[in-house]
């Protein structure tokens, strides 16, 4: 995504925020504490093109769902999508996660309004001015203290567009998708390596632009690998340390594993994603 | 005792006292139990008000479930009434199945002893106890963290195994078949004298609602 487009998307969230807040009460979600729905950034869908879907979650206020990780309970929302022949998905870009504290456990995820993005491939010879169905079962565990499991297929018929007549955005969802592209971890160039200190698994974190200490949070898409409480974040020099105690289900170590660094400012959470080689002399 | 003695034992008395002060700072607020190591006992109240104890039941196999019956992860297992039957087997194995509720009054899936019995008779629970741990003691001393989370302990009082019920995080039943038992697994191994190959597991389901 290009600078610019980031400055825009940032500018419309701020203003949508305070829409939003007024708004809030229109977007109540229903008796399952959650609103679910598939929603589509483009009215149609352009042959040989990547394009992004997504699942809008509309929580009810201190009712969440969950990240890839869970934490120490609950269930990562899944979807399984039926497709037309050659349209194919990636995986959910997961959003930043929140942490959320209950009697000394912790969990990650989100509440609020949130966009899980899913990308999804058109084949170059979907045949223009044909319907595209596009259906999802999406299961997810909604909590706030107690939790209920929800469930629900959703569908989208789209035309397929013409080379020459590429598919607009749909203007219903454009700032959801904007504050998507925000809420997503930023790629970086730093370099991670991390070492087992007792039952502490250590990474240190070097590179351009490292993020001070102050607020940051830190979480491990993987499970069974780092325990769920927060991590000790500190600079040392050049280096940002993020030092987590180990799993008590540390089991076989991946070869990497995905960190993701969050910074809450006034003016939203920003955050990152590294990838960390998995240290041998870390294994138990 | 000689003098000798009792100087030295006056004078260590407070060294002990710091260090098991100490101790006491050190340790994290709820440390897990180990397995291979001997599991906490415990005393606490049972739905028919009678105290149960661990060390009360030493020579036999002790399995451990924590519960909260308005948990979907709960209700996956005794909706299919899987959980009931590995009851039944651990019973008629000898093995004493407890279980425990460790929701703090006012939160969800909290149970007095009468409601707590009327709850195992609805579902047709078969375990030797329902135990009744408000509080939260029990549920901190074994860091219990999930409903349903699952603790089996040997004849010897020795933990072999912590974690999941079964090896498929979800709340739909159609998965239990599908899944590995690991309590059922567990207790067949000790049975047969055999180490459990599957000793521990990360347990999913709802948090236990702890009131501190």
């Amino acid at each position: 995504m290009t600078r610019n487009l980031r400055a825009r998307s940032f500018i419309c969230a701020a203003v949508t925020g305070l829409i939003g807040s007024l708004a809030a009460p229109l977007h109540a979600a229903d008796a399952d504490h959650v609103s679910v729905e598939l929603i589509s950034e483009h009215v149609a869908l352009a042959p040989g093109q990547s394009q992004q879907f997504g699942i809008l979650l509309r929580h009810e206020p201190d009712w969440h769902t969950y990240w890839i990780n869970p934490g120490d309970s609950g269930l990562p929302t899944t979807l399984a999508w039926t497709l037309p022949p050659g349209v194919k998905t990636q995986d959910i870009a997961w959003p930043m996660p929140k942490r959320f504290e209950v009697g000394g456990l912790y969990n990650f995820g989100y509440d609020g309004e949130v966009v899980l993005p899913v990308a999804m491939s058109v084949p170059a010879d979907a045949a223009p001015g044909s319907k595209a169905h596009i259906a999802v079962d999406a299961k997810w565990l909604v909590c706030r203290e107690e939790c209920i499991p929800g469930r629900k297929t959703m569908t989208l018929d789209l035309p397929v567009a013409t080379k020459d007549n590429p598919p607009k955005p749909d203007g219903r969802w454009t700032m959801q998708f904007s504050r998507a592209r925000l809420a997503e971890p930023q790629a970086t160039a730093w370099k991670a390596t991390n070492a087992a200190e007792g039952d502490r698994i250590v990474v240190t974190l070097r590179g351009p632009s490292l993020p001070n200490a102050d607020g940051l949070d830190a979480f491990v898409e993987q499970k069974k690998l780092v325990d769920n409480k927060p991590p000790r974040i500190r600079r040392e020099g050049d280096a940002l340390i993020v030092d987590f105690g180990k799993s008590e289900y540390f089991g076989t170590p991946p070869e990497t594993f995905d960190l993701v660094v969050t910074q809450p400012s006034a003016a939203g959470v920003r955050g990152w994603r590294v990838q960390v080689p998995f240290a041998a002399n870390a294994a138990p | 005792m000689t003098k000798k003695a009792m100087d030295l034992e006056i004078a260590m008395t407070p060294r002990i006292t710091l260090i098991a002060a100490a101790l006491a700072f050190a340790a994290p607020a709820f440390a897990a139990p180990v397995v291979g190591k001997p599991a906490p006992d415990f005393s606490v109240t049972d739905a028919s008000g009678k105290t149960q104890s661990l060390a009360a039941y030493k020579g036999r196999t002790v399995v451990l479930e924590w519960n909260n019956p308005e948990c979907p992860f709960v209700g996956k297992h005794y909706g299919a009434k899987n959980m009931q039957a590995q009851q039944a087997e651990a019973a008629s194995e000898g093995v004493v199945w407890l279980t425990v509720n460790s929701g703090a009054s006012g939160k969800q899936g909290h149970l007095d002893g009468a409601a707590a019995n009327a709850y195992v008779a609805k579902v047709g629970g078969k375990e030797a106890a329902y135990l009744i741990d408000g509080d939260g003691k029990v549920g901190h001393a074994y860091d219990a963290k999930t409903t349903p989370h699952m603790y089996v302990i040997d004849k010897d009082g020795v933990l072999r195994y912590m974690g999941g019920i079964d090896s498929i995080a979800s709340t739909d039943k159609e998965d239990i078949p599908k899944a590995t038992q690991y309590v059922r697994q567990a207790l067949a191994e000790i049975k047969d004298g055999k180490a459990v190959s599957v000793p521990t597991s990360e347990p999913y389901g709802c948090s236990v609602k702890y009131g501190s």
